[in-house]
């Protein structure tokens, strides 16, 4: 065992201790805070530092660690830091779990980070669900308890169904490998990939990463999850974990790639996934009145964009999937922000809030705009060049219709976001509006969200190559 | 130029006065207004410099830059001029230079205004400069972007509605052209998306012929092609003056351009397969636009309809350039046209601009005898009608010339068809000047009258014109630049 590849969840894991002994010792919200965002920040380091190792962390065969899982824990533990950094007052908790919402985000955090270095079916499981039960505390700790309780209730039980439908795939895959590493199963892939159910078994397994990402057909808990939990908690579910569930996907993907044509199956359900969730993704944002609603829909288009990367099958449909999958998390990490800050008072943020922003912050207005033009898909941001990785992947495997229809869909998105500019542009705020403050936590970490949007999309090829180089390791 | 490329050089204007008018505080609206004036100034110099430097002679892509982006798939900063490049780069400078003029009074929220039109002129200088099938999309998408805010802003009338359609409309049309531009660069399996590299390229014959009407679509929805065209009058109208001259002066060349660069020029028998479908539809369009602009009751609407009848030449003539018989009359013409018509609607909007900010009505009936009480802004517009009516003597007239000609020789009925359109223009534009400009004065505008051009207000409009005059009596300094060109986009359609 070689504790040095296991540093940054560990120091993680180190990080929760302090953070959950912390209000426990009497430390205020405003310490924990700081605590924090120290965690999240050595997180970071230790990640960035550990990006050049590889080699296996525990017993031979579970736990992998490689140039593709320590990208990925940097960008998870990058996004934690800043979620953390945007939170330095989450007034839509209650008072009393100010404190605890860190820890709660923290432990998911390593959930993930834990999720893509697994390559043992147990282990999988078991990352998925610590990623996904402190994000079901953290939704129930709403400043109102009947929201917060009907929220985490709806957003769990949807939850715990697919993580079951995941572990019955798991079974199927163990009943005909025989174990449950995924190296034996490669191994046996020649016998394996002629067994119908062993697709079948994939398909299942898939399905607790699909409702991580909000993808058809475990989409339902998006909206609803979306427009009435705490907006620090959904800021981070709506960036981080994409990331995560992208690189579970991809890691999947990877280990069936080799039975070429006989995958198509899945790759067929995929693709099928993916025009769904963008197509429905889309209609449904067009009608929505509620900003984080609106959002939540628009998540559900973007998994199916970035499926599109997942099911063709290839390295550079991964590479585009994973490298989407980053840029969208910083896109949608400023969104957020701004609408946390935006409905500090509301429990709910329609898109009328947002009326007249630029004349109460023209800096937040700035920054929503960018964050909108990537969910757009416009240049000079990551969300275009994004969508130009992907589409490529798909056109490279001749998937021409499959891009049009995309590309269409990126057009009836353009509408519903143009309704949200132009309430923030056009209509005037009403009278009695607040002016809007930055705190310099909450400046930080958008504006190194927006650089991150703006940087990928002008100068995408330091991404690019580590998502490339990430995804190599993975099909070697 | 200190070692900076002269083409990166005119790109970096526009993008330096963006950063500086991000940075400057929202009022100071004078400080504003200098960056932008400076940045224009500093890249029409550049543009006079790149127009003497190009050798019409050698002719070919000059002032090539060329720097590996994301080297894994293929994406390079690959930068370089032709004949049309230069000639467009100048009429973008042009524009840029005379629409900051006319905007020098703006006085609502002048910081985002500026900062949006200095980054649609940063997009379509890139589009004129890039050979890179990548970072073309990527600055037309730059270009379309700031229309939106631009129009729903600053606009004026129906700008909610105009600014809605006008996205969908040219967002629809990158729809299209998404997946045509990643299937040219995979069916060439060249592994790159340089323009020049894939030019050299030979096709599939069905591939060019199932992807050719994608691009075609694609960017005719930008030049206002027929019938994909109902966005450009309305955001024409609802624009303010210098959005409506970038959008119709050049914006609407994008459209063309890329038709030109990626659909004829990789696509050329894509092109000749398609073209007679498409010249029966430029010229519906060049008479279509004609008929409605004599029916419009609003200045801004006569000029957006004969901006689609207008563009109708340039697509006119880059189809029957793909037939080849009149080949370079026809292509010389077009792309002649499609200086000629940046400069004179620009000068149209400029000058309508002016007389609507006083008068705050665009209704032609409204007016009557206008000429009597502000002389110089009717001369002007008279300027730019007489040149959209063809008259000898002003830039468009060898425009409208080469390409009737190249009608008349490769189908003769469309040649006839088209000079209906040029008559019907005289109709519109005439109607025009006698029911607003002469008869007798309506007494409602003697306020008016102490508020005519004057000074410096004079100087957007004396360059535009100026402009025009001079190619209309040396087309040749225009034509000897273009047609270095043509001949070897045209030897394409031989190669084959």
């Amino acid at each position: 065992m070689e504790l040095s590849l296991f540093a940054p969840e560990l120091i993680a894991l180190l990080g929760g201790l302090v953070l959950f002994a912390a209000p426990i010792l009497g430390a205020g919200s405003a310490t924990t805070w700081r605590l924090a965002v120290l965690a999240g920040s050595a997180t970071f380091a230790g990640a960035v530092w550990s990006l050049p190792l590889s080699g296996e962390a525990f017993s031979p065969g579970i736990y992998y660690v490689d140039a593709f899982s320590q990208g990925v824990k940097v960008v998870v533990s990058l996004g934690y830091l800043l979620v953390v950094l945007g939170a330095r007052e989450p007034v839509t908790l209650k008072a009393h779990a100010w404190s605890e919402l860190p820890l709660f985000v923290l432990l998911a955090s390593v959930g993930m980070m834990m999720m893509v270095s697994a390559t043992e079916l147990l282990t999988l499981y078991i990352a998925m669900e610590l990623a996904a039960y402190p994000v079901y505390i953290a939704i129930a700790l709403h400043r109102n308890p009947a929201i917060g309780g009907e929220s985490s209730t709806k957003y769990m039980v949807q939850g715990m169904m697919a993580s079951a439908v995941s572990l019955y795939g798991m079974s199927f895959l163990y009943g005909l490998a025989g174990s449950t590493y995924f190296e034996a199963i490669t191994g046996q892939m020649g016998a394996l990939s002629s067994t119908p159910l062993f697709w079948f078994g994939i398909i299942l397994l898939l399905a607790g990463f699909l409702f991580k990402l909000a993808a058809l057909p475990f989409h339902f808990w998006a909206p609803d999850t979306y427009e009435v939990s705490p907006h620090e908690v959904i800021t981070f579910v709506a960036s981080v974990s994409k990331v995560a569930a992208i690189a579970v996907l991809c890691r999947i993907m990877s280990l069936v790639m080799p039975a070429g044509m006989d995958a198509c199956s899945v790759q067929n359900v995929l693709m099928w996934f993916a025009v769904g969730a963008m197509t429905l993704g889309n209609l449904a944002a067009l009608r929505q009145s509620d900003l984080k609603r609106l959002l939540g829909y628009s998540a559900v288009a973007h998994a199916g964009y970035a499926l599109i990367g997942v099911q063709a099958m290839s390295a550079n449909g991964l590479t585009s999937a994973l490298f989407y999958a980053v840029g969208y998390a910083a896109m949608s990490l400023i969104c957020f922000l701004v609408v946390a800050t935006v409905g500090r008072d509301q429990d709910r943020v329609s898109v009328e809030a947002m009326s007249g922003l630029w004349q109460r912050s023209p800096s937040m207005a700035l920054v929503f705009l960018v964050g909108l033009l990537g969910l757009i898909g416009l240049p000079p941001t990551v969300g275009f060049i994004g969508k130009w990785f992907l589409f490529s992947a798909a056109i490279e495997q001749g998937q021409f219709v499959l891009v049009l229809v995309a590309a269409i869909n990126a057009t009836i998105a353009l509408y519903y976001y143009l309704l949200v500019l132009r309430q923030i542009y056009l209509v005037d705020a009403p009278t009695d509006a607040a002016p809007l403050r930055w705190t310099p936590a909450l400046a930080l970490s958008a504006g190194v969200g927006s650089i991150v949007v703006v940087a990928m999309g002008v100068v995408p090829s330091p991404i690019w190559d580590q998502a490339a180089a990430a995804v190599a390791t993975l099909l070697h | 130029m200190d070692g900076l490329p002269l083409l990166t050089s005119i790109l970096l204007c526009p993008v330096i006065g963006l950063g500086l008018i991000v940075l400057i505080p929202g009022g100071a609206a004078r400080a504003v207004r200098w960056v932008s004036l400076l940045s224009a100034l500093a890249a029409t110099v550049m543009s006079i410099q790149l127009w003497r430097g190009y050798d019409a002679v050698t002719g070919g892509l000059q002032f090539v830059e060329r720097l590996p982006w994301v080297e894994a798939v293929g994406i390079s900063y690959h930068l370089g001029v032709d004949g049309f490049g230069t000639i467009l780069v100048m009429l973008n400078s042009i524009v840029y230079l005379t629409g900051v003029l006319t905007m020098w009074d703006l006085t609502e929220r002048v910081k985002g205004f500026f900062g949006f039109m200095l980054l649609l002129v940063v997009g379509v200088y890139g589009v004129f400069m890039a050979q890179d099938l990548f970072f073309f999309f990527f600055f037309y998408e730059v270009a379309v972007v700031p229309m939106y805010p631009l129009i729903l802003i600053w606009g004026s009338g129906n700008r909610d509605y105009a600014a809605m359609k006008l996205m969908l409309f040219l967002l629809a049309g990158s729809a299209l052209l998404f997946p045509a531009l990643l299937a040219i660069y995979h069916s060439a399996g060249l592994g790159t998306f340089d323009m020049v590299l894939l030019s050299q390229h030979r096709f599939d014959t069905d591939v060019q012929i199932f992807l050719y009407p994608l691009i075609y679509l694609g960017f005719g929805v930008l030049a206002g092609m027929f019938p994909v065209h109902g966005w450009s009058p309305t955001g024409h109208v609802a624009a303010p003056s210098a959005v409506s001259m970038l959008h119709a002066g050049v914006l609407m060349k994008l459209g063309a351009f890329g038709i030109l660069s990626v659909g004829i020029r990789l696509l050329p028998q894509g092109a000749a397969h398609w073209a007679p479908t498409f010249t029966v539809l430029a010229a519906i369009g060049i008479v279509y636009g004609a008929f409605v602009a004599i029916r419009q009751t609003d200045f801004k609407f006569v000029i957006g309809f004969s901006s689609v009848s207008h563009m109708g030449i340039v697509l006119l003539g880059l189809n029957l350039a793909a037939l080849g018989q009149a080949g370079e009359d026809a292509l010389n013409g077009a792309v002649f046209q499609m200086f000629a018509h940046g400069i004179m609607t620009a000068l149209f909007f400029s000058t309508v601009g002016f007389i609507y900010d006083r008068a705050h009505s665009k209704t032609i009936a409204d007016f009557g005898g206008l000429g009597a009480q502000m002389p110089r802004a009717v001369s002007i517009f008279i300027v730019a009608g007489l040149c959209g009516a063809g008259l000898p003597g002003l830039a468009s007239f060898w425009a409208e010339l080469l390409v009737f000609l190249a009608a008349l020789k490769t189908y003769p009925l469309v040649g006839v068809v088209v000079i209906v359109g040029l008559v019907l223009t005289a109709v519109y534009i005439l109607r025009v000047f006698r029911d607003a400009f002469f008869g007798e004065a309506n007494p409602r505008w003697q306020s008016l009258v102490g508020l005519d051009m004057a000074g410096w207000q004079l100087l957007p409009r004396a360059i535009l014109v100026g402009v025009l005059l001079f190619f209309g009596f040396f087309p040749r300094f225009l034509l000897d630049v273009i047609d270095s060109t043509t001949t070897s986009v045209l030897a394409r359609f031989w190669m084959q």
